[in-house]
């Protein structure tokens, strides 16, 4: 059970915890204020709601940084299948490990641009099913070795096992391992099934970090800004500076902790005790009190996240595309947004990928509410008294919220939304990616990497059963289309018809909230929607 | 004759942790899942999940999964966690061992204070210090753990104070006997939770006591308050006392679930938390068998308390 890793080992003594020294503050009336919102908060499980969304993102200020310390995070989940696998990472809290111990070949930074990290160049031959993958050449392990073309291959092929596929297999299935091949020290030649001009972004993911061929997960070892020190499943895990870390000044901090929060009051809790210094996922319901602390800040990043709700175009009665539209045009987006988000959110328009450079959601007319049409669509697919089952479950925040919205609104056009609420074990139960209508969450991704991973006939995820020929026959040309333009007019064609007859309804993108204390400095918000600026810890540091 | 009690209580007690451990198992089985789903959640995707399963042995029939089990128990082998494939006994030891500590301080400070202050109140029947202590019980008694929990958060680590951390943060595999301010607020609010029970009972059958005939004759003999109280009335008065003290406990063990998930204390609360949401069967089992165990165990002891220092019970039939 290598993979699953959950003994809790260490490696060199742990400290213990230090000491705090609260007698010494004084209490000012602000701390009393703070805590008199924070306990209605906790009480009545939150009446108190931040005024608007926005653009108060938490962009640092000036403070200087200095040199040396601990920071302590409090991660969101976790358990005891918590694993510190490379490639294998399924909480938060083990994502929020793999950004510190390993790195990608590249990898998009907080604003969304792709950036080359153990890769110096990923560059594809006059068909993109053959890419060269030229290495940086000096980077180094925690172990001491360079990082060589063998290790690449190694990584790779441990991600793609068919015999145990890793988490990342879904998404880079599709290259020809047996044909890949080292060229030199520096230099992979690796051979795909397929062409596709994806392959950079593919590959280019925190789950897919490359990993030395003598990997064991039990002393993980990567190249990212921190070393492994010890790790316990589902309470918390440690690391230290990495000092040869191949980014000039970074990491700051000397120690790093990421501590397990299962719990959403236990890890506003801790932030507020002075025990950590950062969390994830703040509820939007204590912005407002994080705010007025004057101690600490929220963290609040625009992303290309969303929540859709998902209709099975192959089953009745959502493979009536009228029906598909109707549902589309019931929703108020701004009003789902206000009250599923706390406002939290932008509107989107039935597509997804805002980031891509092709995405084309801004191009077509923004589906509003419309009852009135809806109303007329129904009629005519011959369901004027529609009933639909909705699955929900607490998967993310707001999902639930705005299946209530949801069921709400869709009165206005006479259909009755019979609401299933439903446990997340029974949701990612046998019936998971089958239910006819229910919802889902996905992260910030580029057009052709969100279809692969649900839109196309063979995607791992493909919930909607969408299975368009015509689109089909689009998505695979643009792949093979190296010219930006070029592709990006096959794929201005594939998103109208998903805009016209796509089973998602796609109504935000959902701003991505974090908090931090003031103490520290260096978290910038990210597009990409994972949460504190990509868990970038190494341009973090105590405020001078 | 108390002994051939015990032993037909000690059978009893055997049979209920068996039948236990059958509704648990169906229990675990009417949820939707199994533990390959619950540790993917989103990336479930079929040949995840098969792969998955394979590690993790869950292909077996349950009936075969059970009767592993089960004979395992009565080797003293608690059987090896679904989720993490490491010995069960090994995973919890630690988190058992923090919750013993965790109870067993809040015992040894709810025990004794909430035995004083009953007999305190009965002795001052209807002044003030009666009034304050029984309303401040009768309160105490109304709110949920959680609150309680949260109100001595607000207190004493985030809002009005910060003298004591707001969650447990233990290093790997440290104890938290080692970390002792970790457990003082969690311990605390056992404490406030259990004691109103015992604070009444031990105030209701004083009263009764103290107006029975033979302590007006202890009085009239002229012995000294302390005497009477200490000596003559307390013994007779706590046997009630002690029952409910064992309910109490009792119910720390199933309520220790919640002020251990509240402050983060890494208990067995805790644990099972953890092993139901991965569907972790075999640890869901062992706690839940623990904690039932302890219940079984504590009113056991109760009973034999309560017959020792009960003369008519002890000498009964003899």
């Amino acid at each position: 059970m290598e993979d699953l890793s959950a003994s809790s080992y260490t490696k060199g003594k742990m400290s213990n915890e230090r000491p705090q020294n609260p007698l010494e503050k004084p209490i000012s009336r602000r701390q009393l204020l703070r805590g008199a919102l924070a306990g209605g908060v906790l009480l009545t499980g939150g009446g108190m709601l931040s005024a608007c969304g926005g653009n108060d993102s938490g962009k640092v200020g000036t403070g200087s940084i200095r040199n040396g310390g601990t920071l302590r995070v409090g991660a969101t989940g976790g358990g005891p299948s918590d694993s510190i696998d490379a490639h294998v990472l399924v909480s938060d809290p083990d994502i929020a490990r793999a950004f510190q111990l390993y790195e990608p070949l590249a990898i998009r930074n907080t604003d969304y641009k792709l950036e080359m990290v153990v890769a110096e160049s990923i560059e594809p031959e006059a068909r993109p099913d053959v890419w060269t993958v030229r290495l940086k050449p000096d980077i180094i392990f925690h172990n001491g070795k360079r990082v060589t073309a063998d290790d690449v291959l190694f990584s790779l092929q441990r991600i793609v096992d068919p015999d145990n596929p890793k988490t990342g297999a879904a998404s880079i299935s599709y290259i020809d391992i047996k044909r890949s091949k080292k060229l030199d020290e520096r230099t992979v030649r690796v051979q795909l099934q397929i062409p596709n001009v994806n392959f950079p972004d593919d590959v280019g993911q925190y789950f897919n970090g490359i990993v030395p061929k003598d990997y064991d997960p039990k002393q993980p070892v990567g190249t990212g800004p921190f070393k492994f020190e010890s790790f316990e499943p589902g309470q918390q895990s440690a690391f230290s500076k990495f000092p040869d870390y191949w980014r000039e000044g970074q990491p700051h901090v000397d120690e790093l902790k990421i501590i397990d929060f299962p719990d959403d009051t236990a890890r506003v809790n801790a932030l507020l005790g002075g025990q950590v210094e950062a969390i994830t996922n703040l509820p939007t319901s204590q912005i407002a009190s994080i705010k007025q602390t004057g101690q600490l800040r929220p963290l609040i990043a625009n992303t290309g996240n969303w929540q859709p709700f998902t209709m099975r175009v192959d089953q009745a009665p959502f493979n009536d595309e009228r029906v598909g539209q109707a549902m589309r045009l019931i929703v108020d987006r701004q009003q789902m947004i206000e009250q599923a988000l706390v406002g939290y959110g932008r509107v989107a328009n039935d597509l997804y990928s805002p980031y891509d450079i092709c995405y084309a959601g801004d191009e077509f007319e923004q589906r509003q509410q419309d009852l009135e049409q809806a109303r007329s669509l129904l009629r005519q697919a011959g369901q004027s008294d529609l009933r639909v089952q909705l699955i929900t479950s607490p998967v993310y925040q707001g999902i639930v919220e705005a299946a209530q919205v949801f069921a709400e609104q869709a009165k206005g056009a006479g259909v009755t939304v019979n609401m299933r609420k439903v446990d997340t074990g029974t949701f990612y139960g046998n019936s998971y990616l089958n239910w006819t209508f229910a919802q889902d969450f996905w992260f910030t991704r580029t057009y052709l990497g969100q279809v692969s991973q649900g839109s196309m006939p063979d995607s791992p995820f493909n919930e909607t059963h969408w299975e368009d020929p015509e689109f089909l026959k689009l998505i695979q040309e643009a792949r093979a289309e190296l010219n930006d333009d070029k592709r990006c007019e096959l794929l201005q064609e594939a998103q109208r018809i998903e805009y016209e007859r796509g089973g998602y309804i796609v109504w935000s993108f959902s701003d991505q909230i974090d908090a931090y204390s003031v103490e520290v400095a260096g978290f910038e918000p990210s597009k990409t929607g994972m949460p504190l600026g990509n868990y970038g810890f190494r341009r973090v540091g105590n405020v001078a | 004759m108390w002994r051939r009690l015990l032993v037909r209580r000690l059978a009893l007690g055997l049979l209920t942790l068996w039948l236990v451990s059958l509704v648990v198992f169906a229990a675990t089985l009417a949820l939707p899942g199994d533990a390959a789903t619950a540790i993917l959640g989103k990336q479930a995707t079929p040949e995840r999940v098969q792969a998955l399963r394979e590690q993790l042995h869950l292909n077996e029939p349950v009936t075969t999964q059970y009767v592993n089990w089960i004979g395992g128990i009565l080797t003293g082998d608690l059987g090896t966690s679904a989720a993490t494939q490491q010995p069960v006994a090994e995973l919890i030891s630690t988190q058992i061992w923090n919750t013993v500590f965790l109870v067993v301080v809040a015992a040894l400070i709810a025990i004794p204070v909430s035995l004083g202050l009953g007999v305190l109140a009965a002795v001052r029947r209807d002044r003030t210090v009666d009034h304050v202590i029984s309303t401040a019980a009768l309160v105490l008694a109304s709110l949920p753990e959680f609150v309680v929990s949260i109100i001595l958060i607000l207190l004493f680590a985030t809002t009005v104070l910060q003298v004591l951390p707001a969650v447990s943060m233990l290093g790997p595999g440290q104890p938290a006997w080692e970390v002792p301010q970790s457990v003082i607020l969690p311990a605390a609010a056992l404490v406030l939770m259990v004691s109103p029970y015992i604070i009444r009972m031990m105030r209701g059958s004083m009263v009764e006591v103290l107006e029975s005939e033979y302590v007006t004759m202890a009085r009239l003999k002229g012995l000294s308050e302390r005497a009477v109280i200490w000596r003559h009335a307390f013994p007779n008065a706590v046997a009630p006392a002690i029952q409910v003290t064992a309910l109490q406990l009792a119910w720390m063990t199933g309520g220790v679930v919640v002020v251990e998930f509240v402050f983060r204390y890494p208990g067995i609360g805790q644990a099972l938390v953890e092993a139901v949401s991965t569907r972790d069967l075999p640890v869901v089992q062992a706690v839940t068998l623990l904690a039932a165990a302890v219940y079984v165990g504590l009113n056991l002891l109760a009973d034999i308390v309560t017959t020792l220092i009960t003369p008519k019970l002890r000498t009964a039939e003899q």
